[in-house]
């Protein structure tokens, strides 16, 4: 459990992302729905970092292969994906973001 | 290892290079601008989805770099500015034979298909250049349900399902060439099988380039529902010219649970074209997808058929061969992801290289954590007829799950003295003896092929290894 801070809520506008590095563990904090989500910043089909991609509603778009996930359960929306990103919880404390790794 | 690729000299007596006179309706301008996709939008009358696809995915190509595997050398003579991404032969699809206009009608009795109209197929669309000039569906197709017509009027008709399916499989950022396909496509079939149908004949398609440094873009679409079966065969010749050309096709195949759809091809374009195409299928539970590839032609070819096997005991199989003669690269493989128990899948693949050809065998069987029961086995077979002529087997395996047995084999030979001895002694010449024993090991292949592909393809191989003796 991370007990400190990531970001601060403005720093995660809504329909934007912000990639995060928590315990060594690289996070995308993306805006969607007025909620913040927190998934694993590496495609799971090879690697990619996500935050290059566009996030559009829910859905991120990975720029390397056009893989498609679903920010909220880090479900495959679409190949060459098959493997879903892994998420993680996210606490909002004031403007204050925490994740839990 | 590599050799030096000749540049292929242009043969007077090619059997398919004739070449029409071009009388075209419309031909957009050479290169590739937002307003050239806006336009072949338009003169296609799209709705506003596909319009926006088409730019989207011209951005996506733009922004993706040239590949830096493979063949760099040769693809790096293609000269995206000087081809024209779109030409329009008719005003309207046809639908009766007696319609087609006189030198389409030309082009299509050398490809033989009246005749094999009158035979035994069930429908055929066939595009010149890069529409769609003549369809027809047969009755019992409509009868069953089974949709099937070219894309262009699939995204009219059948938007919903279009709009359902299409890019599922192949993102256009799947690559710099998936996203060239996405944006300029024309042409290209759409297969709708409802559950439970099975269509019994083989569905085909020919298709072809005319024009100097005309692209071809078909965008193919099958989705198979439940239980559904069917077989599509898509075989296609060029004329010869001597500058390059580029054909990029995208081909996605989705076969639900239970369902199954082979799809075969006989690629033989003539040797200066650039055949860079994504194949890709899914496969849901109990699904099977076969994919029957046969790589003849081109200059350059680099072609993957890849199988997704999502659905607990789904099937794929993979059988593909590739002939690289003077002045040719194949550069072919097979992609195999499981990404569900019990899934299995069997890889083919056989390739010959003469007279300084150079085959190349990619591929990728991946089987993901969970994916528990997974077989698969991959043979991939080489021939090399002489000291110019080259071959790479380049084969990956990614097993993430223990519980899966996994078998690869792989050799590289040049043909046998013993067998062409006893050819011989049986009173063949060598030439013969050599393609017949070629043939033989193309036969995996050619048996799984309708007879007049078989006969064509086993003429093809005893054309090519003419001259290779000696």
């Amino acid at each position: 459990m991370a007990d400190y801070p990531v970001a601060k809520t403005s720093e995660v506008p809504e329909g934007r992302t912000l990639r995060v590095v928590v315990q060594g563990v690289e996070v995308l904090l993306c805006k969607c729905e007025g909620n913040v989500y927190a998934i694993e910043d590496v495609c799971t089909h090879d690697g990619a970092p996500l935050d290059q991609g566009e996030l559009q509603g829910c859905e991120i778009t990975c720029a390397r292969h056009g893989a498609v996930f679903d920010v909220r359960s880090g479900a495959v929306l679409a190949l060459p994906a098959v493997v879903p990103v892994p998420t993680y919880k996210v606490r909002i404390v004031g403007d204050d973001v925490f994740v839990d790794v | 290892m590599a050799t030096q690729l000749k540049t292929a000299p242009i043969v007077e007596d090619y059997r398919h290079g004739f070449h029409d006179p071009e009388n075209y309706v419309f031909k957009s301008e050479k290169g590739l601008t937002p307003e050239i996709v806006e336009r072949i939008s338009a003169m296609k009358d799209e709705p506003q989805w596909m319009r926006e696809f088409r730019l989207k995915a011209h951005e996506i190509f733009l922004s993706k770099p040239m590949p830096t595997w493979g063949d760099t050398a040769l693809l790096s003579e293609i000269d995206f500015s000087n081809i024209h991404y779109f030409v329009k032969s008719t005003d309207r699809a046809e639908r009766s034979w007696d319609d087609v206009p006189d030198d389409i009608k030309r082009t299509f009795d050398r490809l033989g298909i009246p005749e094999a109209e009158r035979k035994f197929l069930s429908g055929v669309s066939a595009q010149y250049e890069s529409e769609v000039v003549y369809h027809n569906v047969s009755k019992e197709l409509d009868e069953l349900g089974v949709l099937f017509c070219d894309m262009d009027t699939a995204v009219k008709q059948h938007p919903e399902i279009v709009q359902k399916y299409l890019a599922t499989v192949i993102p256009p950022g799947d690559n710099k060439f998936a996203a060239l396909n996405s944006a300029v496509w024309s042409g290209g079939s759409f297969i709708y099988v409802p559950p439970g149908v099975e269509v019994k004949m083989p569905l085909q398609a020919y298709f072809r380039i005319n024009a100097e440094n005309m692209g071809q873009f078909e965008r193919t679409l099958i989705i198979a529902d439940k239980g559904a079966k069917v077989h599509y065969i898509e075989g296609c010749t060029a004329p010869k010219f001597s500058t390059s050309s580029l054909h990029s096709a995208v081909v996605e195949l989705i076969a639900m649970e239970g369902a199954s759809i082979r799809y075969t091809t006989i690629q033989n374009w003539y040797r200066n074209i650039f055949n860079l195409v994504t194949k890709r299928a899914i496969a849901y539970k109990n699904a099977t997808v076969e994919w029957v590839d046969g790589n003849i032609g081109s200059r350059l070819t680099m072609k993957y058929p890849a199988i997704y096997l999502m659905g607990e005991g789904a099937r794929g199989e993979i059988l593909s061969m590739a002939f690289a003669g003077e002045g040719q690269h194949q550069d072919a493989g097979a992609k195999v992801i499981h990404a569900a128990p019990n899934t299995t899948s069997v890889v083919t693949n056989k390739s010959v290289s003469a007279h300084g050809g150079k085959t190349t065998y990619r591929g990728l069987v991946e089987i993901h954590p969970g994916a528990v029961g997974a077989k698969t086995r991959v043979k991939c077979d080489a021939l090399i007829m002489d000291e110019e002529s080259a071959s790479d087997t380049k084969p990956t395996m990614k097993i993430h799950e223990q519980r899966s047995t996994v078998e690869h084999e792989a050799s590289v030979s040049k043909i046998g003295e013993e067998q062409l001895f006893y050819a011989m002694s049986r009173g063949l010449n060598e030439a013969d003896a050599t393609a017949m024993i070629v043939n033989g090991f193309f036969d995996f292949f050619v048996k799984e092929l309708p007879m007049e592909y078989a006969v064509e393809l086993n003429r093809l191989v005893k054309m090519e290894m003419e001259g290779s003796v000696g």
